[in-house]
């Protein structure tokens, strides 16, 4: 897949813009730089770049005049792909085209923004629809209003979500109680940045919850109406002990797959919240990156979120045959 | 029991969240809309990466925000020019006695002379600024005042007198203590072939630069500027300290391009707009540029918001313009063109896209510019009525007697021509996408076919460049004082920067002029004489030239907004007193 993305990338050749020359297309530029400086300006910063060479191994011919009877031609070993894969294997993930930083650093800057962000979000939302799944299958009165709700905030796009909450509580024409921009001052610690991840966490763990929640309430009724669910109430045990002592096991089995998409959401960032409350996470920086061709930032990215899905489709194999003894 | 601590707890995290944080001494926050990538002195990618580096190193000439115009920096004056023949400029600068480095060390020519070389050596990322310095062949330095020298420019242009001084002077010492890189001519580097040998001397230079990684670390390769960068979080801050001692503090009086008052500057990145106004109303942020028309206006309604915000504008030296493809054999006439032009409505494209906030203008040059804005030239008018008789003028028939119907005429090989428009536009950008459709229904109503086609940013350039429009619609960033249009405007810049491909003898050779005047009175005419022209051969529409819009703590002094890039003078900016927020 990364190969394919690293291809797919660097089929169309980059522009001056993205070769970090100026634009020329101002006014006022001043004069033009003859044709032979401008062509060897754009070679060397190829050169520099790493893209000068051809991209694979075989490559079609330039249409010769009188035409050519083979028009592929090898390129042996010097060809980008080549080096790209050779480096990934050495662990060298390539620099940016954008401001030359190792690739891994940029990762692993983005990553620590985003992990603990991302993965509280995803603690706080499994816990919140644990307990509220157990509640609702109670069938307590508020049932039906908190399905509706539930259902209404699952349809709410993320973008809305956000901005909703930021104007809603961080504004001082509506409530002024939270703040929108997260900076510790000198000498403070990650504690002082706190506050500031409450509205960001609020709106991940409302985007999250509604679809586990409602997963899980549908599960647990299902189980509840199971024959194993009614022996045991029939031998006595109040309907709370069954939801948590049987059917609660067997109702985590089909959340498995949820909980397994969360790992490459929580890689990948939210991009929307990581706009709107101005956070330099993954999300962030891999949109950045596609809007702006930084392709090795782009395909480092695609790298590390297709290895969170494969590790978290290997974790929910485990989950599953760990809560179902009938899985093979 | 539970519920009481539950909403004491929550109570507590409301009040320990809602404190703002206000600011500080004399600090200064500002808001920026993306990371500036890099702060490599060779290097300025973007708004913000230039307006950084200004923080921390020093051009032989600075832009003077207040004047609109270049002052100088780290020269002690403007260069004397002397023009040699036809094909020499010669521009003597000498470098202020009180310039040093960090170090204490004085700034003097072999500095200027190696940040030359280092602009033009192989190797490393000068690829941009090496083709625009490449008009400097060669560095004469004083043997007497080792401060002096002369730059010896080939070709003459009236804007070499402000380019040749408008980039960062590296210091020697901290890249090429041993001075290895002396022995190299200026003009043996700019003429180095790409596939030349390799050079132990030159690609050892390239590796001590990649090494020391000036544009994240730049405290590797230090400027004369007054301020060091303390901590930069990559897209989400920057901060840049006064520094203590700074040579320019000795200067009596300062000049206002040397003015460094506040002790810290940081830069806020907040790519979300709505966020930024949130944070600039709760006091997070001090001062917001480029705040959006909408916004822009809704804010200064707001009676609460103007108690503590201050609201600035400034007419930029960005021109939003409809450019034709003259390469088109639909095009390539001036009648099509001049017809095609009175269908924007430029009056209601600045109030739907600019809220009102801009200018309307006759050319390229800014109507702010009185001396050299041609004011005998009407605005363009909005006339569909005058653009149908144009077109027949032109040549062209409608099909049927319908208004609605197409438009065709005979080419000059007997082919039939399609008068039909590809429009291209940057993806996302509303305002163009307005023009775009505005000028879509204009034709509609003349039974022009036009097709909208946003095209993705990183690609539009190379797409226009490839002919692959029939008009295009972009903003174009000009200034008030390089006036040399030869990369846009000159048949010699066709297939690059002149992406309308229009050129004629006539308007090469008046190009070329403009260039080249010295006189203020000379390039005035000339100006006047090239927006005529313009207008009448119209390779492209100037709609209208866009607002600089600001809005900032109303405590803020000292902030010079100005008609260039970025609109402020962050270094120049004060606090005034608390009571004036009364």
């Amino acid at each position: 897949m990364a190969s394919l993305v690293f291809l797919l990338s660097r089929w169309a050749p980059l522009s001056d813009e993205n070769l970090g020359l100026a634009n020329a297309t101002e006014l006022g530029n001043g004069a033009l730089a003859n044709a032979q400086a401008r062509d060897l300006a754009r070679q060397a910063a190829r050169q520099r770049l790493g893209v000068a060479e051809p991209l694979f191994y075989f490559s079609r011919r330039a249409p010769m005049p009188g035409g050519d009877p083979v028009p592929w031609q090898w390129n042996g070993r010097r060809n980008q792909y080549h080096r790209w894969l050779g480096a990934l294997l050495r662990g060298d993930w390539g620099t940016s085209f954008r401001d030359g930083q190792p690739v891994r650093v940029r990762l692993g800057a983005a990553l620590a923004c985003t992990l603990p962000l991302t993965g509280a979000a995803a603690a706080l939302a499994l816990g919140l629809a644990l307990a509220l799944a157990l509640a609702l299958a109670r069938r307590p009165w508020w049932r039906r209003p908190a399905l509706v709700l539930l259902a209404g905030l699952q349809a709410l796009p993320l973008f809305v979500l956000a901005t909703g909450l930021l104007l809603a509580l961080a504004n001082p024409d509506a409530l002024d109680w939270l703040p929108t921009y997260a900076q510790a001052a000198e000498g403070e610690g990650f504690f002082a940045l706190v506050p500031y991840l409450v509205l960001p966490l609020a709106c991940l763990v409302l985007s999250a919850l509604p679809e586990l929640a409602l997963q899980l309430t549908a599960a647990l009724a299902q189980e509840l109406g199971a024959g194993y669910a009614t022996t045991a109430r029939a031998k006595g045990l109040a309907t709370k002990q069954v939801l948590q002592r049987h059917a609660l096991r067997n109702a985590l089995v089909p959340l498995l797959p949820l909980v397994a998409d969360l790992l490459p959401a929580l890689v990948a960032g939210a991009v929307v919240v990581e706009i709107v409350f101005s956070l330099p996470g993954m999300g962030h920086l891999l949109a950045d990156a596609a809007t702006t061709r930084d392709y090795p930032v782009l395909v480092g990215g695609v790298l590390l979120v297709g290895a969170a899905r494969l590790f978290s489709l290997v974790l929910a194999d485990a989950g599953a045959r760990w809560l179902d003894a009938r899985v093979a | 029991m539970k519920l009481p601590l539950l909403t004491g707890l929550c109570a507590g995290l409301l009040v320990a969240c809602s404190g703002h944080r206000a600011n500080v001494a004399d600090n200064v926050r500002i808001r920026w809309d993306a990371d500036p990538e890099t702060l490599d002195p060779l290097r300025q990618p973007t708004k913000a990466s230039s307006e950084a580096e200004n923080l921390l190193h020093l051009s032989l000439l600075q832009v003077d925000y207040a004047k609109s115009s270049y002052s100088p920096g780290l020269a002690d004056s403007l260069p004397r020019i002397r023009l040699v023949g036809d094909s020499l400029t010669l521009l003597t600068y000498r470098l202020r006695k009180a310039a040093t480095w960090d170090n204490g060390q004085p700034v003097l020519a072999t500095d200027v002379a190696f940040t030359l070389k280092l602009m033009q050596a192989p190797g490393l990322p000068n690829e941009s600024i090496r083709t625009q310095y490449n008009f400097i062949r060669e560095l004469r330095a004083d043997p007497n005042d080792a401060r002096r020298f002369t730059l010896v420019c080939q070709g003459q242009a009236s804007d070499f007198a402000h380019t040749s001084g408008d980039f960062f002077i590296l210091p020697e010492a901290a890249l090429d203590a041993r001075g290895t890189l002396r022995r190299y001519r200026l003009a043996d580097l700019i003429g180095r072939s790409a596939s030349a040998a390799p050079d132990t001397v030159l690609a050892a230079l390239a590796r001590r630069y990649a090494a020391a990684a000036p544009g994240r670390r730049p405290e590797r390769l230090p400027g004369c500027g007054p301020y060091r960068l303390v901590s930069w979080e990559k897209d989400h801050h920057l901060r840049f300290q006064r520094k203590p001692q700074w040579w320019a503090d000795s200067l009596k009086p300062l000049p206002a391009v040397l003015q460094a008052r506040p002790s810290q500057i940081d830069f806020l990145i907040i790519p979300n707009e709505a966020s930024a106004v949130l944070a600039l109303r709760r006091g997070d942020v001090d001062l917001y540029p480029d705040v959006p028309a909408r916004e822009f206006n809704r804010l200064r309604q707001s009676d609460k918001a103007r108690q503590t915000l201050a609201f600035y504008t400034t007419l930029s030296h960005n021109v939003v313009t409809a450019g034709f493809n003259t390469r088109r054999p639909a095009l390539a006439d001036r009648r099509t063109r001049q017809a095609l032009a009175l269908l924007f409505d430029v009056p209601s494209l600045l109030a739907a896209t600019q809220q009102g906030l801009g200018q309307r203008t006759v050319g390229i040059i800014s109507p702010n510019t009185r001396c050299n804005y041609a004011d005998s030239l009407p605005p363009l008018a909005f006339a569909p009525g005058r653009a149908v008789a144009l077109l027949q003028q032109a040549g062209w028939r409608q099909k049927a007697a319908t208004p609605t119907a197409r438009w065709t005429r005979q080419g000059p090989s007997g082919t039939v021509q399609q008068l039909a428009l590809q429009v291209r536009y940057r993806a996302e950008e509303t305002a163009f996408e307005t023009i775009g459709l505005q000028f879509r229904a204009a034709a509609a109503q003349l039974g022009i076919a036009v097709e909208l086609r946003p095209t993705e940013a990183s690609s539009l350039k190379a797409t226009l460049q490839q002919g692959d429009f029939d008009l295009y619609i972009k903003a174009v960033q000009g200034n008030p004082y390089i006036f040399n249009f030869t990369s846009i405007l000159h048949s010699q810049g066709v297939g690059e920067a002149n992406l309308t491909g229009f050129g004629t003898p006539a308007s090469d050779r008046l190009v070329e002029a403009v260039a080249l005047a010295y006189s203020p009175t000379v390039r005035s005419r000339l100006l006047r004489k090239l927006q005529v022209l313009m207008r009448e051969e119209m390779p492209m529409v100037p709609l209208f030239f866009e607002n600089n819009r600001i809005v900032a703590n109303r405590r803020l002094r000292n902030l010079c907004p100005s008609s260039m890039r970025p609109g402020y003078a962050a270094a120049a900016i004060t606090w005034g007193p608390q009571a004036t927020l009364q």
